[in-house]
Protein backbone atom coordinates (compact mmCIF):
# COMPACT_ATOMS: atom_id res chain seq x y z
CA UNK A 1 0.00 0.00 0.00
CA UNK A 2 1.04 3.52 -0.89
CA UNK A 3 -0.35 6.39 0.66
CA UNK A 4 0.30 9.93 -0.72
CA UNK A 5 -1.90 13.16 -0.43
CA UNK A 6 -2.75 15.81 -3.82
CA UNK A 7 -4.40 19.31 -3.24
CA UNK A 8 -8.48 18.91 -3.30
CA UNK A 9 -8.83 20.59 -6.59
CA UNK A 10 -6.44 18.48 -8.61
CA UNK A 11 -8.80 15.26 -7.49
CA UNK A 12 -10.88 15.85 -10.23
CA UNK A 13 -8.49 15.91 -12.89
CA UNK A 14 -6.50 12.43 -11.71
CA UNK A 15 -10.15 10.99 -11.51
CA UNK A 16 -11.10 12.63 -15.20
CA UNK A 17 -14.85 12.32 -16.92
CA UNK A 18 -16.61 9.45 -15.64
CA UNK A 19 -13.41 7.67 -14.47
CA UNK A 20 -11.45 7.83 -17.22
CA UNK A 21 -8.22 9.09 -16.11
CA UNK A 22 -8.48 6.96 -13.38
CA UNK A 23 -9.63 3.78 -15.53
CA UNK A 24 -6.21 4.55 -17.91
CA UNK A 25 -3.73 4.11 -15.08
CA UNK A 26 -5.40 1.44 -13.27
CA UNK A 27 -5.35 -0.61 -16.97
CA UNK A 28 -1.68 0.59 -17.57
CA UNK A 29 -0.93 -0.73 -14.24
CA UNK A 30 -3.06 -3.22 -12.96
CA UNK A 31 -4.14 -2.08 -9.82
CA UNK A 32 -6.20 -0.48 -7.74
CA UNK A 33 -6.50 3.26 -7.03
CA UNK A 34 -8.57 4.35 -4.10
CA UNK A 35 -9.39 8.07 -4.07
CA UNK A 36 -10.91 9.82 -1.21
CA UNK A 37 -12.36 13.30 -2.64
CA UNK A 38 -13.03 14.83 0.76
CA UNK A 39 -9.31 14.70 1.98
CA UNK A 40 -6.90 14.52 -1.16
CA UNK A 41 -5.68 11.31 0.02
CA UNK A 42 -4.46 8.32 -2.70
CA UNK A 43 -4.46 5.02 -1.98
CA UNK A 44 -2.37 2.87 -4.48
CA UNK A 45 -2.99 -1.11 -3.70
CA UNK A 46 0.28 -2.92 -5.60
CA UNK A 47 -0.18 -6.15 -3.62
CA UNK A 48 -1.48 -7.99 -7.03
CA UNK A 49 0.53 -6.24 -9.17
CA UNK A 50 2.43 -8.21 -11.72
CA UNK A 51 5.62 -5.42 -12.39
CA UNK A 52 6.36 -4.32 -8.68
CA UNK A 53 8.43 -1.16 -10.79
CA UNK A 54 5.26 -0.14 -12.24
CA UNK A 55 3.77 0.46 -8.71
CA UNK A 56 6.72 3.08 -8.22
CA UNK A 57 5.62 5.00 -11.69
CA UNK A 58 1.95 5.48 -10.47
CA UNK A 59 2.92 7.08 -7.63
CA UNK A 60 5.15 9.60 -9.41
CA UNK A 61 2.03 10.10 -11.98
CA UNK A 62 -0.28 10.96 -9.52
CA UNK A 63 2.39 12.96 -8.22
CA UNK A 64 2.43 14.64 -11.18
CA UNK A 65 -0.88 15.07 -11.70
CA UNK A 66 -1.44 16.45 -8.21
CA UNK A 67 1.44 19.13 -8.86
CA UNK A 68 -0.61 20.80 -12.37
CA UNK A 69 0.43 18.27 -15.22
CA UNK A 70 -1.66 16.95 -17.39
CA UNK A 71 -2.70 13.43 -17.02
CA UNK A 72 -1.68 13.47 -21.09
CA UNK A 73 1.92 14.96 -19.78
CA UNK A 74 1.71 13.15 -16.28
CA UNK A 75 1.40 10.15 -19.01
CA UNK A 76 4.69 10.35 -19.87
CA UNK A 77 6.38 8.84 -16.69
CA UNK A 78 5.48 5.12 -17.88
CA UNK A 79 8.16 5.45 -20.17
CA UNK A 80 11.41 3.93 -19.00
CA UNK A 81 13.73 7.06 -19.45
CA UNK A 82 11.98 9.99 -18.41
CA UNK A 83 12.11 11.47 -14.64
CA UNK A 84 10.09 13.85 -12.74
CA UNK A 85 11.65 16.51 -10.28
CA UNK A 86 9.66 19.42 -8.06
CA UNK A 87 11.50 22.56 -7.36
CA UNK A 88 9.67 23.97 -4.07
CA UNK A 89 10.07 28.04 -4.46
CA UNK A 90 9.97 28.06 -0.72
CA UNK A 91 13.67 26.40 -0.76
CA UNK A 92 14.39 30.03 -2.49
CA UNK A 93 12.98 32.46 -1.33
CA UNK A 94 10.74 32.57 2.47
CA UNK A 95 7.14 32.85 2.72
CA UNK A 96 6.08 35.99 1.83
CA UNK A 97 3.65 36.10 -1.45
CA UNK A 98 5.35 38.35 -3.06
CA UNK A 99 8.51 36.93 -3.42
CA UNK A 100 7.05 33.68 -4.35
CA UNK A 101 4.61 35.23 -7.05
CA UNK A 102 8.15 37.04 -8.27
CA UNK A 103 10.04 33.86 -8.44
CA UNK A 104 7.10 32.02 -10.49
CA UNK A 105 6.50 34.52 -13.04
CA UNK A 106 10.22 34.54 -13.30
CA UNK A 107 10.42 30.99 -14.74
CA UNK A 108 6.76 31.83 -16.66
CA UNK A 109 7.91 34.93 -18.10
CA UNK A 110 5.82 37.51 -20.40
CA UNK A 111 3.11 35.24 -22.19
CA UNK A 112 4.82 32.43 -21.00
CA UNK A 113 7.89 33.14 -22.72
CA UNK A 114 10.31 31.75 -20.55
CA UNK A 115 8.90 28.53 -20.52
CA UNK A 116 7.80 28.18 -23.58
CA UNK A 117 11.60 28.36 -24.64
CA UNK A 118 13.02 25.80 -21.99
CA UNK A 119 10.54 23.75 -22.94
CA UNK A 120 11.20 23.73 -26.70
CA UNK A 121 14.64 23.70 -26.14
CA UNK A 122 15.12 20.62 -23.86
CA UNK A 123 11.78 19.14 -24.53
CA UNK A 124 10.82 19.09 -21.19
CA UNK A 125 7.31 19.76 -19.56
CA UNK A 126 6.94 22.22 -16.99
CA UNK A 127 4.63 23.05 -14.43
CA UNK A 128 3.95 26.07 -12.39
CA UNK A 129 1.71 25.15 -8.97
CA UNK A 130 1.09 26.81 -6.23
CA UNK A 131 4.89 27.06 -4.66
CA UNK A 132 6.36 24.76 -6.83
CA UNK A 133 7.99 24.53 -9.98
CA UNK A 134 7.58 20.72 -11.56
CA UNK A 135 9.58 19.28 -14.27
CA UNK A 136 9.08 16.22 -16.51
CA UNK A 137 11.67 15.49 -19.14
CA UNK A 138 14.11 12.46 -20.13
CA UNK A 139 17.20 11.64 -18.24
CA UNK A 140 19.39 13.39 -20.60
CA UNK A 141 17.95 16.70 -20.98
CA UNK A 142 16.46 17.00 -16.94
CA UNK A 143 19.71 18.30 -16.13
CA UNK A 144 19.88 21.08 -18.04
CA UNK A 145 16.28 21.43 -17.45
CA UNK A 146 16.77 21.53 -13.73
CA UNK A 147 19.96 23.65 -13.99
CA UNK A 148 18.13 26.42 -16.22
CA UNK A 149 14.94 26.41 -13.52
CA UNK A 150 17.57 26.83 -10.53
CA UNK A 151 19.63 29.39 -12.22
CA UNK A 152 16.21 31.40 -12.71
CA UNK A 153 14.94 30.64 -9.55
CA UNK A 154 18.33 31.86 -7.72
CA UNK A 155 18.72 34.96 -9.62
CA UNK A 156 20.56 34.66 -13.17
CA UNK A 157 19.63 37.05 -15.81
CA UNK A 158 17.15 35.88 -18.66
CA UNK A 159 19.10 35.97 -21.35
CA UNK A 160 21.99 33.60 -19.57
CA UNK A 161 19.93 31.00 -18.68
CA UNK A 162 18.96 30.97 -22.82
CA UNK A 163 22.48 30.80 -23.69
CA UNK A 164 23.14 28.35 -21.43
CA UNK A 165 20.75 25.84 -22.34
CA UNK A 166 21.20 26.41 -26.12
CA UNK A 167 24.68 25.53 -25.26
CA UNK A 168 24.28 22.56 -23.37
CA UNK A 169 21.46 21.42 -25.61
CA UNK A 170 24.19 21.78 -28.56
CA UNK A 171 26.66 19.78 -26.45
CA UNK A 172 24.24 16.75 -25.92
CA UNK A 173 23.55 16.74 -29.58
CA UNK A 174 26.65 16.69 -30.69
CA UNK A 175 28.17 13.72 -28.05
CA UNK A 176 24.98 11.48 -29.58
CA UNK A 177 26.33 11.60 -32.86
CA UNK A 178 29.24 9.30 -31.74
CA UNK B 1 15.85 -23.55 -6.87
CA UNK B 2 18.36 -20.60 -6.00
CA UNK B 3 18.75 -18.25 -2.58
CA UNK B 4 16.49 -15.84 -2.31
CA UNK B 5 18.37 -12.27 -1.13
CA UNK B 6 18.10 -8.78 0.06
CA UNK B 7 18.98 -6.22 -2.51
CA UNK B 8 19.79 -2.51 -0.69
CA UNK B 9 19.79 0.43 -3.24
CA UNK B 10 21.23 3.72 -2.33
CA UNK B 11 21.12 5.71 -4.99
CA UNK B 12 21.42 9.29 -4.27
CA UNK B 13 22.28 11.90 -6.95
CA UNK B 14 26.04 11.81 -6.79
CA UNK B 15 26.61 8.21 -6.45
CA UNK B 16 24.63 4.69 -6.55
CA UNK B 17 25.79 1.73 -3.78
CA UNK B 18 23.76 -1.85 -4.52
CA UNK B 19 24.81 -3.97 -1.43
CA UNK B 20 22.56 -8.10 -1.99
CA UNK B 21 22.80 -9.13 0.77
CA UNK B 22 21.29 -12.45 2.05
CA UNK B 23 17.61 -12.30 3.84
CA UNK B 24 18.32 -11.60 7.30
CA UNK B 25 20.02 -8.75 5.98
CA UNK B 26 23.56 -9.46 8.26
CA UNK B 27 25.47 -11.45 5.64
CA UNK B 28 26.37 -9.28 2.44
CA UNK B 29 27.10 -11.38 -0.50
CA UNK B 30 28.12 -8.42 -2.94
CA UNK B 31 28.98 -5.02 -3.10
CA UNK B 32 29.34 -2.82 -6.19
CA UNK B 33 28.97 1.14 -6.86
CA UNK B 34 28.78 3.97 -8.80
CA UNK B 35 32.97 4.26 -8.48
CA UNK B 36 33.69 0.89 -9.24
CA UNK B 37 32.36 0.86 -12.92
CA UNK B 38 33.18 4.46 -13.85
CA UNK B 39 36.28 6.33 -13.87
CA UNK B 40 34.26 10.01 -14.23
CA UNK B 41 33.11 11.39 -10.69
CA UNK B 42 30.66 13.15 -12.15
CA UNK B 43 28.72 10.05 -14.15
CA UNK B 44 28.98 8.11 -10.91
CA UNK B 45 25.02 9.16 -10.45
CA UNK B 46 23.83 8.81 -13.28
CA UNK B 47 21.30 6.59 -15.03
CA UNK B 48 23.30 4.65 -17.67
CA UNK B 49 26.33 3.76 -14.80
CA UNK B 50 23.52 2.28 -12.26
CA UNK B 51 22.66 0.12 -14.68
CA UNK B 52 25.98 -0.93 -14.84
CA UNK B 53 26.10 -1.30 -11.41
CA UNK B 54 23.46 -2.93 -10.83
CA UNK B 55 24.56 -5.66 -13.98
CA UNK B 56 27.52 -6.66 -12.18
CA UNK B 57 26.29 -6.86 -8.56
CA UNK B 58 23.56 -9.24 -10.31
CA UNK B 59 25.82 -11.46 -12.19
CA UNK B 60 27.82 -11.97 -8.97
CA UNK B 61 25.17 -12.65 -6.89
CA UNK B 62 23.56 -15.11 -9.20
CA UNK B 63 26.84 -16.24 -9.47
CA UNK B 64 26.68 -17.97 -5.94
CA UNK B 65 23.69 -19.24 -6.50
CA UNK B 66 20.90 -16.21 -5.47
CA UNK B 67 18.02 -15.89 -8.06
CA UNK B 68 15.51 -13.93 -6.38
CA UNK B 69 15.88 -10.71 -4.44
CA UNK B 70 13.43 -8.69 -2.57
CA UNK B 71 14.53 -4.86 -2.98
CA UNK B 72 14.70 -2.12 -0.45
CA UNK B 73 15.67 1.28 -2.09
CA UNK B 74 16.74 4.62 -0.05
CA UNK B 75 17.55 7.97 -1.35
CA UNK B 76 19.55 10.40 0.59
CA UNK B 77 16.77 11.28 3.04
CA UNK B 78 16.60 13.01 7.05
CA UNK B 79 16.15 16.73 6.70
CA UNK B 80 17.42 17.53 3.09
CA UNK B 81 14.77 14.84 2.01
CA UNK B 82 14.46 13.50 -1.83
CA UNK B 83 13.06 10.55 -2.77
CA UNK B 84 15.17 7.69 -4.26
CA UNK B 85 17.47 9.44 -7.06
CA UNK B 86 16.68 8.68 -11.13
CA UNK B 87 18.98 5.74 -10.38
CA UNK B 88 16.94 3.41 -8.60
CA UNK B 89 14.59 2.84 -11.30
CA UNK B 90 16.88 1.68 -13.98
CA UNK B 91 18.94 -0.29 -11.23
CA UNK B 92 15.72 -2.28 -10.71
CA UNK B 93 14.65 -2.75 -14.32
CA UNK B 94 18.58 -3.93 -15.19
CA UNK B 95 18.46 -6.68 -11.99
CA UNK B 96 15.43 -8.11 -14.04
CA UNK B 97 17.26 -7.45 -17.01
CA UNK B 98 20.26 -9.62 -15.71
CA UNK B 99 18.10 -12.76 -14.23
CA UNK B 100 17.11 -12.02 -11.48
CA UNK B 101 13.22 -12.07 -9.70
CA UNK B 102 11.75 -9.60 -7.89
CA UNK B 103 9.80 -9.46 -5.16
CA UNK B 104 8.35 -6.65 -3.49
CA UNK B 105 10.16 -3.51 -3.14
CA UNK B 106 10.04 -1.04 -0.52
CA UNK B 107 11.30 2.26 -0.20
CA UNK B 108 13.09 2.83 3.14
CA UNK B 109 14.62 5.94 3.10
CA UNK B 110 14.90 7.87 6.31
CA UNK B 111 12.02 10.51 6.77
CA UNK B 112 12.39 13.02 9.68
CA UNK B 113 9.40 13.23 12.06
CA UNK B 114 10.33 16.85 12.25
CA UNK B 115 13.50 17.15 13.19
CA UNK B 116 16.57 19.88 13.05
CA UNK B 117 15.69 23.17 10.86
CA UNK B 118 16.73 22.86 7.10
CA UNK B 119 19.76 24.95 6.36
CA UNK B 120 19.17 28.32 4.01
CA UNK B 121 17.62 30.51 6.87
CA UNK B 122 14.50 32.44 7.23
CA UNK B 123 14.58 34.03 3.67
CA UNK B 124 15.51 31.16 2.10
CA UNK B 125 18.82 30.51 -0.05
CA UNK B 126 20.16 33.03 -1.87
CA UNK B 127 23.22 33.55 -4.06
Amino acid sequence: MKYLKIPKERIGVLIGHDGETKKMIEEIAQLQIEIDSAEGEVTINEHEVKDPLLALQVVDVVRAIGRGFSPEHAMRLFKEDTDFFIFDVHDYVGKKATHVRRLKSRIIGRNGKTKHIIESLTGADISIYGHTVSVIADFESIDIAKKAIDMLLSGCKHSNVYRFVEREMKKLRRGQWF
Amino acid sequence: MGRTGIAHIYASFNNIIITITDLTGAETITRCSGGMVTKSAKDEGSPYVAMKVAQTAAEAAMEKGFDRVNVKIRGKGGKKGGSPGRGAQTAIRSLVRAGLRIGNIEDVTPRPHDGTKVKGGKRGRRI
